[in-house]
């Protein structure tokens, strides 16, 4: 099935009356074909901490054909602080174990499907499980990992989703590949927005990490909130440089800074809008960025939920295509990473 | 009870008691508000908005409000004294239309589902109440009297209509069965009622009598000299490869067939084939006519089954034919394009399409700023917006200070707790005042003293000075407004509570503030009326609160404000004294920038 064609052909119609009437404020929203791709669908989930609880429960609650999570891990105590799915007597067990029939249970019409075989990411195995889905969203993972499965879904064709949350920050990067859509033209304030055919082309997550920011004016630069943006890379580095390993002691201040630093000279941001990251915001990250907060999470995964569903409607502009919130203050920003 | 459940098993340790009750009821009084560290709201309509906002005024709480419509959304924190409250922007009022547009002169679809849903329905269907006097309300407001003369002769005319449907059913095939005679009655014999006054059609395309008998045998022919508002905004709307419903479809000009071929000007439709759900399916003049018969009888056999009155659901089947049948055939007869059930039901319910993704994005941005309220990060608090801006899908906007000249937070608040059946007006006005024992002092002279809209008494009429609160109606949960004549200091803003538990039996029937409320001199005199003036709008400066941290240089405070109150434009189409249809579901967006209705699918009222 076509996930983005935007409708040059139309998608038939199998929702019944008995659906329609379940999805009514949906449909009404957003149309009866997008609400038919979305249940033609089958989605991807990688990992199950707070921003994929949310999302997962968004995308059910909306009606996609089917959910694939995959997560090895046990349920920690810490996960149940933003991980609705789990209970105090989960701790222990295996996420996905944990978690399969609480989310079958926001829809019965979805298909749940869980594994929690880490080899199921690797080799002929992840091609395997990539071939079988519309889209992949990977949650919480290290930079490297991201990388790689970008990777691995773009060689298969499939558009490629990512988010996660550091404390009071979160991110949703995403590769759509070549997407075709179309969006009401809003830019004119007329009460009737003509409809507008768009495409847009995306880059993959090693490509967007090159982006500089060279000929940005002071105004420009400031309203995407750099500071927020290279806190998160900042964080990604000090994973790779520490085993995967997020910082989570007020030592890791210093090293953060240096890191945040050193990419923002690198990337050529206007040095009048932010010469140095704030020293403030390391050291909260230093003991923050490996905690969950449930609301920063409900923000974070309504966002990325909310944008799946708009690439598999191929209706509304989605993310392009790096997402970045500050919880401290609650606004979110887009960076275009290297796009063309 | 189902989400205190829910909610419950995310986290035991937190204690969720579920009360399943109207917030605007008496037990809910001032002591109550202050007994909660900060307030949440997630409500769906201005009125109760209003006054949770008035509320935590009263209470000095915290509160959070918020809102959302399909993809929009916004968190306002609000914090009395350090920020605006809800009432220091006007908000714009529900859309209502004047009564003769209702009646008359429709123009547009809307107006026939007006018509059908608040006219003729009650007319039919509710309860056997005089509309003579909204009639009497519309002359006096100056409306054309020749016109409101016809239509009190139509509203006689519906008696006998009334009784038809509540009697016993006549034989099978009737020709005069009750649905017949009420069609004749508003769609012919109505109509012809108004084309007898030529005036009105002097420069406006004058509505067509439908013929019943001809529409069923499918040799009607609306003859028109001009199509009326051939394509409405939302054709051009459409998505294509959607079938979304079919907005502006044509009515059946010639009745050929059984109800099949009307014509759309939706390429939507087409493309998708017959793809759609069978609510979204365009209707033929034929089909709003068997519609109309249909629905109407099932609403008759209803009445007979022993119903006595029958007000429009939206999920209340019969009801929804009923409205969409009528509205369908009455644009018709004005040449206005019909809608489809989807879209009538949208229409004529309120319905505000909502998904659960901006819900949940409002819900984490609610929690995120009532932590920095609790904490008192005050400096930290932002007004929040999901907006569709690409570069910025959150925008969060510094605070603004509150409006000097606000009807609501800038009163002064006090609580008495008295026994409202013992205690007179007299007694608690002097004794908040400071009359009772020492001297003038400072404050207010002159007073007028006001419950809600009510004047209660003023420097010239006493009358009611020495009757019991209760006995005027003043009662636990209300407000009592103490304005100045003078409009030299602020109004005093009495929420009245009652007497403690322990209170002794013999004690007295009033506790009075203490201190006493002390209202400042205002800037410059005011109305004497309570409910908030429009505001000057302000330029987003900050005032700095005294203990506020330092102020930290945040994103453009460029406030966004509401529309100034929709001009009514004409009489309040008010058709029976229950009925405040536009009031809920009504979801604030207070932003100028953003309209609700960006998605075509989404029909709007206002």
């Amino acid at each position: 099935m076509a996930t983005h064609d935007p409708g040059t052909k139309s998608v038939p119609l199998s929702i019944t009356e008995d659906e329609a009437a379940v999805y009514d404020r949906q449909i009404r929203l957003w149309g009866l074909e997008a609400q038919q791709r979305m249940r033609n669908a089958t989605i991807l989930v990688v990992r199950l901490k707070g921003v994929a609880t949310e999302a997962i429960k968004n995308i059910v609650l909306a009606g996609i054909g089917k959910l694939i999570v995959v997560d090895p891990d046990d349920v920690a105590e810490e996960d149940l602080g933003a991980g609705f799915f789990f209970r105090d007597e989960d701790v222990g067990k295996k996420r996905t174990d944990a978690a399969k029939s609480r989310i079958e249970s926001l829809n019965p019409l979805v298909a749940v499907e869980t594994l929690s075989d880490p080899s199921v990411l690797h080799g002929e195995a992840l091609d395997k499980l990539l071939a079988g889905v519309d889209m992949v969203c990977v949650t919480d993972l290290d930079r490297s990992t991201l990388v790689r499965l970008n990777d691995a879904s773009r060689r298969l064709g499939k558009p490629f989703y990512a988010g996660g949350t550091y404390g009071l920050l979160g991110y949703i990067f995403c590769d759509l590949l070549q997407h075709d859509y179309i969006a009401p033209d809003r830019s004119s304030q007329k009460d009737a927005a003509k409809n507008v055919r768009n495409t847009a082309v995306y880059v993959p997550l090693k490509t967007a990490l090159q982006h500089r920011w060279t000929g940005m004016t002071r105004r420009q630069t400031k309203e995407l909130n750099p500071a927020i943006v290279f806190t998160i890379l900042a964080v990604w580095e000090y994973q790779v440089v520490h085993q995967g390993e997020l910082p989570d002691d007020p030592a890791a201040a210093s090293e953060l800074q240096s890191i945040a630093n050193r990419f923002i000279s690198e990337a050529d941001v206007n040095k009048q809008t932010l010469p140095s990251i704030p020293r403030e915001l390391m050291e909260t990250m230093a003991t923050t960025a490996a905690h969950e907060l449930s609301p920063v999470c409900a923000v974070v995964g309504g966002l990325l939920a909310q944008d799946i569903l708009k690439a598999l409607a191929a209706r509304e502009p989605p993310i392009a295509n790096f997402f970045t919130f500050d919880g401290n203050l609650g606004g979110g920003t887009v960076v275009r990473m290297s796009m063309p | 009870m189902v989400a205190a459940k829910t909610a419950s098993a995310f986290n035991p340790n937190v204690k969720i008691t579920p009360i399943h009750a109207n917030i605007k009821e008496p037990q809910f009084d001032v002591s109550w508000f202050r007994g909660f560290d900060i307030v949440l709201n997630a409500l769906d309509n201005l009125d109760a908005r209003r006054h949770v906002n008035k509320m935590c005024m009263a209470a000095n709480v915290p509160l959070v409000e918020s809102g959302t419509a399909g993809y929009l959304g916004q968190v306002q924190p609000i914090l009395k004294d350090r920020a605006e409250c809800f009432d220091c922007v006007p908000k714009p009022t529900p859309k209502t239309f004047p009564v003769c547009t209702i009646r008359s002169t429709p123009s547009q679809p809307i107006h026939c589902i007006v018509w059908a849903k608040s006219y003729l329905m009650p007319q039919l269907f509710g309860e056997d109440e005089d509309s003579g006097s909204e009639l009497d309300e519309a002359e006096k407001q100056g409306e054309n009297a020749k016109e409101i003369a016809a239509l009190r002769k139509e509203a006689q005319a519906f008696k006998a209509v009334r009784a038809a449907l509540r009697a016993a059913p006549a034989e099978q095939a009737s020709s005069s069965s009750a649905a017949k005679i009420v069609f004749n009655k508003v769609f012919h014999a109505d109509i012809l009622n108004l084309l007898s006054m030529a005036d009105m059609w002097r420069s406006r395309a004058p509505p067509v009598p439908l013929d019943f008998d001809a529409i069923r045998a499918g040799t009607f022919v609306l003859n028109r000299p001009s199509q009326n508002g051939s394509a409405t905004p939302t054709a051009q709307a459409q998505t294509i490869g959607g079938a979304k419903g079919s907005s502006a479809t044509e009515k059946q000009l010639n009745g050929t067939g059984n109800g099949a071929s009307s014509s759309t000007t939706t390429a939507a439709t087409a493309a998708a084939g017959s793809a759609g759900l069978k609510d979204q399916r365009a209707l033929s003049l034929q089909d709003n006519l068997e519609l109309f018969v249909s629905s109407t009888e099932r609403l008759a056999a209803r009445l007979r089954a022993g119903e006595d009155t029958i007000s429009f659901d939206k999920d209340d089947d019969d009801t929804l034919d009923f409205v969409t049948a009528a509205a369908n055939l009455r644009s018709a007869a004005y040449g206005i394009p019909g809608k489809s059930r989807w879209e009538v039901k949208e229409m004529a319910g309120n319905i505000i399409p909502a998904i659960a993704t901006t819900n949940a994005i409002i819900a984490g941005l609610i929690v995120l700023q009532a932590l920095h309220l609790l904490r008192r990060s005050y400096a930290l608090l932002r007004n929040v917006h999901v907006q569709f801006k690409p570069s910025m899908p959150l925008s969060a906007i510094a605070m603004c200070a509150p409006n000097p000249a606000c009807g609501v937070c800038r009163d002064v608040y006090a609580e008495v707790r008295c026994d409202p059946a013992r205690v007179t007006l007299r007694e608690v006005v002097d004794g908040v005042l400071g009359r009772s024992g020492e001297g003038e002092g400072e404050g207010p002279e002159e007073v007028s003293v006001y419950e809600d809209k009510r004047v209660l008494s003023d420097p010239d009429w006493d009358d009611n000075n020495d009757r019991t609160l209760e006995s005027l109606n003043v009662t636990r949960g209300k407000f009592l407004s103490i304005v100045d004549e003078d409009g030299e200091y602020a109004t005093i803003q009495l929420a009245i509570g009652v007497l403690p538990p322990n209170h002794p039996t013999d004690g007295p029937a009033l506790i009075l503030p203490s201190p006493l409320p002390k209202p400042p001199r205002r800037e410059k005199p005011r109305p004497a009326t309570p409910p908030p003036a429009p505001p000057p709008t302000l330029a987003g400066k900050k005032r700095a609160a005294p203990d506020d941290d330092e102020i930290q240089e945040v994103d453009e405070p460029s406030a966004k404000r509401a529309r100034t109150a929709a001009d009514l434009g004409g009489v309040p189409f008010t058709p029976s004294k229950k009925r405040r249809l536009e009031e809920d579901g009504l979801i604030m967006l207070d932003s100028a920038g953003e309209t609700i209705e960006e998605d075509p699918d989404v029909i709007e009222i206002d």
